[in-house]
């Protein structure tokens, strides 16, 4: 337990020198547009697999960035203190979720080879016909275009706000920003919810989960929190947000991340108990695919991974207040979101066991650098921290 | 220690104007190297523990023993019956360890109802509660502790106690109305 900070930031903030990292800047680039040149080498050879695996490196994403979103209106929504100095990032990260919207577009070029409740004609399965009044595809077009609207309106709103609050510290902004994030909240819900069912749901179509949108959720907003760990660590490595984040932060985030570990277990195992437990043929479907050949292998790597190695560390305090620790554990969850979404949608193709693809990779990778890249000129823009938010110096003196 | 009417002392209280002046005491307190002292006002203080060099407390250690003690007995209660004393097909579900899932809430449960428990009565038993009398209730002025008060008080039990030491120091420190205060 440290005294309380009495450091007081200089009103202009602290800016991110680009020229420092123009090397890094151009290596993203490069790798970013590489490979993408080898996905479009992937879509032609092997549509199928590569419609697929474009599919998972997008929802891996996708979740992550609308997790960061989440973390923001949660903040103006409980008026919260502590999470004022890492907001920025946080804005800068939803800021991407624009990005995400062109990287959509091959999931619609490629939608008959994922979604094939597309290719069923009305009349040939009762099931679906009578989920067609919500299955079809204008209407599926329509709400994809209603969730990036939504998403990258709201996230441009929010920070736009914050940015011009950092040239005068005018308090209305503050006020603003909570109206947005109380008008966001319903949406988000709504938004995550349904294009969880939309994209990833509707892989199956027979199969039906009303914990789906909140399990979905669950690993976004958890392995958000740790992505914005791994953010917050890198800055501070590169030598900014010294003395604006400190240990108490990391508690902070760390008691999120275990939280959210626990959530994540408790809605997942809530969905999988009561299927189980009940044994409805109409039900079991997804679950008998996951646990059968050696996605139960990955499936079990799964639920250890996620939740009971991440649970017993984080519960320990020690960890938390060190940021290389948290470091750690923040990477492996960010990695097992991959492996959940991995285990959401790869056995919709390879029923009979895992088959790992180059195709996965090249189009983590293809996203990975160019979200990099962008984050990198986003991040140029502002201070790296709201320096005239009205509630900064409460923000610095967290004490847990 | 006895006072010279013969009463027996239990420590030394001062008042002071403000939080802020509690909280600068305190430190000053907790550097002379008192143990055996406590603060007292109407609302907590944030930061309070650090200036009074309190530390982690080890309640957590007793709740994690607790949760570990509910979640075996939830497991052996489980496992015991329907694995290996008394198997019965319920549900058509194996009677091995893949039943698993079916005994998973009631091990949350039992960990978090041992957890709560512990927490609970640890709590009661660290800060010697239920106590109906306090030999602080002796000062008339302390009853503003509730109110608008803010007390420091040194127990005279305290290794380091001496009537002119506590005295001095917490006269330095801000403190108005030293008094000692009787132990009945």
């Amino acid at each position: 337990m440290s005294e309380r900070s009495d450091f007081v930031p200089v009103p202009e903030g602290e800016y991110f020198e680009t020229n420092r990292f123009a090397g890094l800047s151009l290596l993203l680039a490069v790798v970013g547009l590489f490979s993408l040149a080898l996905c479009a080498v992937g879509a032609s050879v092997n549509r199928h697999q590569f419609s697929f695996s474009w599919l998972f490196a997008f929802a891996f994403f996708f979740t992550l960035l609308a997790g960061c979103f989440f973390w923001i209106i949660v903040h103006h929504v409980t008026d919260a203190e502590w999470s004022v100095v890492v907001r920025r990032q946080l804005e800068n990260l939803a800021m991407l979720i624009p990005v995400m919207a062109v990287f959509f577009i091959p999931v619609l070029i490629f939608r008959h080879h994922l979604y094939e409740w597309m290719n069923v004609a009305p009349g040939h399965d009762p099931i679906l016909d009578s989920k067609r009044a919500y299955l079809n595809w204008h209407f599926f077009l329509v709400r994809a275009i209603f969730y990036f609207a939504f998403f990258t309106g709201a996230a441009f709103l929010l920070r736009r706000f914050s940015v011009r609050q950092d040239r005068d510290g005018n308090p209305a902004y503050t006020l603003k920003m909570r109206r947005v994030a109380f008008t966001a909240l319903p949406l988000f819900a709504l938004s995550l919810t349904f294009g969880a069912y939309d994209w990833l749901l509707g892989l199956d179509y027979h199969w039906f989960s009303t914990m789906w949108g909140v399990y979905i959720f669950a690993g976004a907003a958890g392995s958000s929190m740790s992505l914005l760990v791994l953010v917050i660590t890198a800055l501070r490595n590169a030598g900014y947000l010294k003395d604006i984040v400190t240990m108490e932060h990391y508690h902070i985030m760390g008691k999120w991340m275990l939280s959210f570990v626990v959530f994540w277990a408790y809605i997942g195992f809530s969905q999988y108990m009561l299927i189980w437990y009940a044994n409805m043929p109409e039900e079991t479907e997804y679950f008998i695919r996951r646990n059968t050949e050696s996605w139960n292998s990955l499936s079990l790597f799964l639920v250890i991974g996620r939740f009971f190695v991440p649970f017993i560390l984080l519960l320990v305090r020690s960890p938390k207040r060190k940021a290389r620790q948290l470091c750690l554990i923040a990477g492996w969850l960010v990695f097992m979101q991959a492996v959940d979404i991995y285990i959401v949608i790869l056995p919709a193709l390879h029923g009979v066991g895992l088959h790992l693809s180059i195709w996965d990779f090249v189009s983590l990778i293809a996203i990975g650098a160019t979200l990099g890249f962008f984050y990198l000129r986003i991040l140029a823009k502002t201070s790296l921290f709201p320096n005239r938010d009205p509630r900064l110096l409460e923000s610095l003196r967290t004490t847990n | 220690m006895r006072t010279p009417s013969g009463n027996k002392v239990y420590g030394m209280g001062a008042e002071y104007p403000s939080a802020t002046a509690l909280y600068e005491a305190a430190k000053r307190v907790r550097d002379a190297g008192f143990k055996r002292w406590d603060v007292h006002s109407p609302f907590p203080i944030h930061g309070m523990d650090e200036a009074m060099g309190l530390g982690k407390s080890w309640l957590s250690a007793v709740v994690l023993a607790g949760g570990t003690t509910g979640l075996l007995t939830a497991a052996v209660l489980e496992f015991g019956p329907s694995w290996l004393i008394y198997p019965l097909i319920v549900h058509g579900k194996p009677t091995n360890w893949a039943t698993v899932p079916a005994f998973f809430p009631i091990m949350f449960e039992l960990t978090i109802l041992f957890s709560a428990f512990s927490a609970f009565f640890a709590m009661l038993l660290m800060n010697g509660l239920p106590r109906w009398y306090h030999p602080v209730f002796n000062w008339q002025r302390f009853s503003r502790a509730t109110n608008d008060g803010f007390f420091l008080v040194i127990e005279a039990r305290d290794p380091r106690f001496t009537e002119l030491e506590a005295r001095e120091l917490l006269e330095q420190s801000g403190g108005q109305h030293v008094t000692i205060i009787h132990e009945d």
